[in-house]
Order: structure tokens, then sequence, then C-alpha cells
């Protein structure tokens, strides 16, 4: 059996006395969008420069295609892309002496047609690529650093904070560009701290809090972990019905407006709605903060 | 040397030429108008007042060099131990020499060192444009000595000898050597540049002083041998005493301990 793209065994970082990260286990399968979620200083940017060797654990195992990621670092950085969350491009570089030089240092050659095809998509002209670097918006900087991280179109891609600072288009043109490289077989591993996006595009998904692992499960029992609040505005007055559907619990029940918590298909609900004399639906998905509060309740 | 390797080290000098070449151009004429200073000094027969200016105690101290310097070779050779012209050299030296640790502090490193690139190639990398901008400042420097010579000299001056010239440049070249080792260690070390260049500067300005005691001061001469500047002798080689093996070797060394410290430093620390 092939080893896994990602194994953390028991993965663990100290700082002095902070604890960036304790016993993290778990795989990536291979050709699976995997969703690394945290808030802020959970310690996923911790784990990734563990996988590139970046930052050396303190205790416990992070291992690429079976490959150690601090004994064999360059066997493992030579199977993988990276975008950090925050590049440190060279203002004065353009676009393209930055993506040349990071394609030189690639060890397999970068095929010009497919990074043209991802400057394409991501609409990055050329004459962009030709001015320096300082001159770009954040939304273009970001743009350049998925395209350094997958013109070498390694077969592991880590991704921190992807869709930072991009517009609402190129969000879209970024997922469709996900979508692709599940089809060609990659293996993603990305961050995020926004629960819609890794909902859509993601198969499985860790949670990381206070740097451990409190969650590892598919994308369907996050989103029954974390509930969606329907609200439902009505025409006339209406009474609620007898029993809620499964899985739905009502939060607040007026005359003409219903708010209510809904763990797993709106499928019921809708069905529920479609008799009545709507003028309003608005479906509400849950900050990453209010999954993590509902886990720790259920824990209690 | 890998591909990878060479790419870094194409990046780093495309990075630095504009400095490089400006300290070249700046050094190169200092070195061609110290020839015709010495051409100027010559004509008015102003060496022998020069020398009569000098106080007694400094012609002690400073020995038989004192008078070869009070000479058209001595004041052509100058410009390879002047303060300014050292210090010119060193402040190069410490801003190439700390590319890692501004590499660390832009991030830029996590995108060279995201590919399989050792982090020893980064180290590699410096030391090699170390000596390559080396060779280019201090290549210029000579051939602005040998343009003064050759094209507006008179005859009948008494060139230094080709000899001195090349010795005073590559003693120049090993100090600067030596700094460099050193500031890449403590580059390798930290993440921010101006703390590399800050921490650097003042060893380099405490062990001047310290040198400097040490040959005034005949309690502190002992001590003063910590200083890479105690073997940096630039009038002993005026005076016509070749460089020195254990100078050479000790400065050299001193380049090569914080070459191979720097390695170890920054393989083995988290980015």
């Amino acid at each position: 059996m092939n080893p896994p793209p990602i194994r953390l065994e028991h993965l663990g970082k100290q700082y002095g006395r902070l604890t960036a990260l304790e016993g993290v286990s778990f795989d990536v399968q291979p050709g699976e969008v995997f969703g690394f979620l945290g808030l802020n200083g959970a310690g996923k940017t911790t784990t990734i420069r563990i996988l590139l060797d970046l930052v050396r654990p303190t205790t416990g195992r992070a291992s690429v295609f079976g490959r150690d990621c601090q004994t064999h670092g360059r066997d493992v950085r030579a199977q993988l892309g990276y975008l950090p969350g925050e590049p440190g491009f060279y203002g004065d570089m353009t676009g393209t002496a930055t993506l040349d030089l990071l394609g030189r240092l690639s060890p397999q050659r970068v095929d010009d047609a497919w990074r043209k095809s991802l400057l394409d998509r991501l609409e990055l002209a050329t004459s962009d690529l030709r001015r320096p670097i300082r001159e770009y918006s954040t939304g273009m900087k970001r743009k350049l650093g998925i395209v350094q991280a997958l013109q070498a179109d390694s077969p592991l891609l880590v991704l921190d904070e992807p869709t930072e600072g991009l517009d609402p288009l190129m969000q879209e043109a970024f997922y469709e560009l996900l979508a692709e490289l599940r089809r060609r077989g990659r293996t993603v591993f990305m961050s995020s701290h926004v629960l819609p996006e890794v909902e859509r595009v993601c198969d499985r998904i860790g949670l990381l809090a206070g740097g451990e692992l409190v969650l590892l499960s598919t994308v369907k029992e996050l989103r029954r972990l974390a509930g969606r609040t329907v609200r439902v505005t009505f025409a006339e007055d209406v009474a609620p019905p007898a029993a809620w559907p499964p899985a739905c619990e009502a939060v607040r029940v007026a005359p003409r407006l219903w708010e209510l918590r809904v763990y797993e298909s709106l499928r019921p609900i809708v069905s529920l709605l479609a008799t009545l004399p709507i003028v309003d639906v608005d479906v509400l998905v849950p900050p990453l903060e209010e999954v993590l509060r509902t886990y720790y309740a259920g824990k209690q | 040397m890998t591909r990878a390797t060479l790419a870094l080290v194409g990046h780093s000098l495309r990075r630095t030429r504009a400095i490089v070449i400006g300290m070249s151009v700046v050094l190169a004429g200092f070195q061609f108008l110290l020839t015709q200073v010495g051409v100027y000094l010559m004509r008015s027969q102003a060496f022998g007042l020069l020398a009569s200016l000098v106080p007694e105690f400094v012609r002690s101290l400073a020995g038989p060099s004192m008078l070869a310097f009070m000479s058209f070779a001595g004041v052509v050779s100058l410009g390879y131990f002047h303060p300014i012209v050292l210090v010119a050299l060193l402040a190069l030296t410490i801003s190439i020499a700390t590319e890692p640790a501004a590499e660390v502090e832009s991030r830029f490193v996590d995108l060279t060192l995201a590919r399989p690139v050792a982090r020893g190639q980064v180290i590699l990398r410096t030391l090699i444009v170390l000596v390559v901008c080396g060779a280019i400042v201090l290549g210029t420097m000579t051939a602005g000595t040998w343009i003064g010579l050759a094209c507006c000299t008179p005859t009948n001056a008494p060139r230094p000898q080709p000899a001195v010239v090349r010795a005073l440049a590559l003693n120049l070249a090993i100090i600067a050597w030596c700094w460099g080792g050193i500031a890449l260690a403590l580059a390798a070390a930290v993440r921010r540049r101006a703390t590399a260049i800050g921490l650097t500067s003042l060893s380099a300005l405490v062990a001047y002083l310290l040198d400097y005691l040490g040959r005034v001061w005949d309690p502190a001469r002992l001590v003063s041998k910590l200083s890479p500047f105690h073997y940096f002798e630039p009038m002993s080689l005026i005076a016509g005493a070749g460089l020195s093996g254990r100078n050479v070797a000790t400065l050299l060394a001193a380049g090569l301990v914080g070459a191979a410290a720097s390695v170890i430093i920054f393989s083995r620390r988290d980015l």
C-alpha cells in the first residue's frame, strides 16, 4: 500500500513555555482536498511549516509520501507546491522574474503551457507580470503566490489561506482550479478559517484549537456540527407545526418570522416551507468561532 | 554546484549589482586619485616636509613603516588600508553576508526553502556572492591604481612594487573575508537583518578600538590579539615585509569558522 501524501504522528511543537502544537495525528489521503481549520494562533501555520521543514517539531513526526519531513526534507519538498500565508516576494522584482527564479529552484521543468493556463485563469496579464511586485495589489500578490505554488504541477499542494485577499470572482476561479487539480489526482492540503469555503471545496477537515486537533471529520459531519440558521419571513401569520423536521430546532418563532437551526440537509425544511406564504428566506452559515463553541458545548 | 545554487547566486548578484558596481567605481576612483596626489606631492617635493611634521611619538609608535608611508609608494598604497576604504569594504561585506537574515525577515526564504533546496545552499550562495563581489571590488581598485600609474604618473616616480599592491589588496580581501564569516554566522542566527548588521558593526568597531588600544598601551596588547584587526598589518607590507603566514592563516581560519558556524546554526534553527 502506498504511503499517504501526508501523515502526522503525535506532532508537537513547543516555543519556550508556549505549546503551539500538541499530539496532532492524522493522515491526508491521495487525491483529497483536506481543509485545515482553526482560529488565528491555533497552530495551522506551525503544522504547515513543519511539513516544509522550516520549523522542527519538538515531538512526533511528519511525513510526506512516506518520507520524513525533517530527515528527508529535500525529497519531500521536491513533491510539493507551497503557498505561504504571506508570500515574501521582493517588491523590486517583476512577477515574471519571480516565477522564473522559483521555477528554476524546482526539480522538474515548469511547463510553460501549464503556467500560462494558470495565469489566464487567475487573470494575471503579461503586462502585470512585467511590473515590479511592489505595484501589485494584495489580490494580485495572492494570485502570483498561487501561480508559483502550482506552476511545477507537484503531486501535493500545501496552501496557507489561499483565498485571503482574493475578490469573489477570483475566489470562484480558484475553486474551479482546485476542482481541476482534484480531477488531475493532486492532493491539496489547505488551511482556512472560512467555513463556507471549506464546506464547498474540501472532502475532509481537521479542526485545530489551541494546538490540538479537536475534530477530524468529513465536511458533511462538520455541517451537522455547525448547523445553519434559516430565517424565514412570511407574508401573513403562520402557526408553527406540531413537530419540527428531524435535525431542526426552532430558535425563535413569531407569527411572521421563524428562526430555525438546521443541522443536516435543508430538504425537509424546504418541503415544509413550500406550502407556506414565504416572503424571504435567509440561510446563514455560522462563523468558525460558533462551530468551536458548539463543539466544546457538545463535548461537555 | 547545483542548478538551484546557481539560480540563487544569480539572483543575489542581480540584487547586489548596483551597490557593487557603485562601490567599485568609487573605490577605483579613489585609488586613481591617490596616484595623482602622490604625483602632486612628489612634484612639490613635499614628502620630506610631511615626514618632518609627524610628531616624534607618532613616528616611534608606527616604527619604520611610517617612513615608508611618507613616500610616493606609500601614498599610492594608502587606499588599501585607509579607514574610509576599510569601512566601505566592510559595510559592503556585512551587507552581503547578512542576506540570509534579510530573507528570513522578508519571508523570501519560505519560498526558496519550500523547494528542494538545502539550507546549506543558502549559506553557500552567500559565500560565493561574497567572494565574487569582493574580487570585483578589489580587482577594480587594483585596476584604478594601475591605470593611475600607467597613464598619469611620471616615469621617474618610485612606483610601488606590483607584488606589494597585490599583497595589500589580498590583505584587504582577507580581513573582509574574516568579517564576512562573522557577519554570516550572526545573520544565520537572527531574524532581522538590522540586528545582524548592528551586531557585526558593533563587533567590528570594538575590535578596531581594541587593536588600537593594544598598539598604544602595553597592558592591552595581549587582549588585542582577540581583534581580527590585530592581524591586519598593511604598514609592514609597505615597508617591504611579505604577507605574514600567521596573520593570513588566522584571518582565513576566523572567516572559515564563521562560515562553518553559519551552516550549522542555519541548518538547525526554526525559520
